[in-house]
């Protein structure tokens, strides 16, 4: 792959982000297959150096802040004639409420995945605070003279230690997972922006 | 590692790459390399974002028949760097206190 190729495939891919951000982006990593070439890589070898158009594009996806690219798929390409003025200003009851509704999903997904977590948490702490409570309560029946409730009290108190302990780790696990998935999401939905303006 | 943390370290691990002289996005990325690896869309938003805040300029100057971008740092980014090690002087002895139980008496 040369390296007019590998710029015109990025261009291609991106054409949804901003046309300055995405050329001074561009010419950022032309730069930077030059200054390998000029070290002694072929020019195909720099491009790979660099990681290859799919992996650069993803890179550069990251790192664009969702609003620059929301603001670039909603920037009309051509000057709004008064018909068009005239339309979006009787649609805005209409599109307005589908623009809030769209965010208030995206909100919404985000406050389920978020309080699954907060719950997962809520029963490790609830359980932590039964084991210490357990052995307690379990102490003090012992010795007021109920034996058998103590122990058995003392029992449930050193179970929910144990069963804390494991849901510790299950819920690192799951917060890992989780701050992936919300950063998937993210990639998603400026995917969504750019693939549009493909089609 | 906590990602303003991490945003903040790389910020001043670039301006030290350009402290001593002017250097180029693959330079940079290049002398940082054994210390820290950093794509190169990474690079160019710190670059960026540094530029934006004053703390390094841009030059672009003719090398071998074409355009290269060179980055200076400003007396703002000399002061970041300084200002890092300043705090970290206080990390470091903190780092200090809490790793002092791990190595035993």
């Amino acid at each position: 792959m040369t390296k007019q190729e590998f710029k015109e495939e990025l261009r291609k891919r991106l054409s949804g982000l901003p046309k300055r951000e995405l050329e001074e982006r561009l010419s950022f990593y032309s730069d930077m297959i030059d200054d390998r070439i000029e070290e002694g890589l072929s020019e195909d070898d720099a491009i790979k150096d660099l990681g290859g158009t799919d992996k650069v594009a993803a890179e550069i996806i990251r790192d664009i802040p969702l609003s620059k690219i929301a603001a670039e798929r909603i920037k009309p390409k051509n000057k709004l004639g008064a018909l068009e003025i005239t339309l979006i200003a009787l649609g805005s009851p209409l599109w307005i409420t589908l623009a809030a509704a769209a965010l208030v999903i995206v909100i919404s997904i985000y406050a389920v995945i978020w309080s699954v977590l907060a719950s997962l948490w809520a029963v490790f702490a609830s359980l932590a605070a039964c084991g210490p409570a357990g052995l307690i309560a379990g102490l003090i029946f012992i010795f007021s003279g109920n034996a058998l409730s103590g122990v058995f009290t003392l029992g449930a108190g050193i179970l929910c230690a144990g069963l804390a302990i494991l849901f510790f780790f299950l819920c690192i696990l799951a917060t890992k997972g989780i701050i992936w998935l919300s950063r998937e999401i993210m990639v998603g939905i400026k995917n969504l922006f750019i693939k549009k303006e493909n089609a | 590692m906590d990602i303003q943390l991490k945003r903040g370290l790389l910020d001043v691990c670039v301006l030290a790459a350009i402290k001593k002289e002017d250097s180029y996005g693959y330079k940079i990325i290049k002398d940082m390399s054994p210390y820290i690896k950093m794509s190169e869309s990474t690079l160019y938003t710190i670059l960026k974002r540094l530029e934006i805040a004053g703390l390094l300029t841009v030059r672009a100057t003719l090398h071998e028949g074409r355009v290269r971008k060179y980055y200076h740092i400003t007396r703002a980014g000399l002061g970041r760097i300084q200002d890092f090690k300043e705090e970290w002087r206080e990390v470091m002895s903190i780092y200090k206190f809490v790793t002092r139980e791990d190595s035993g008496k």
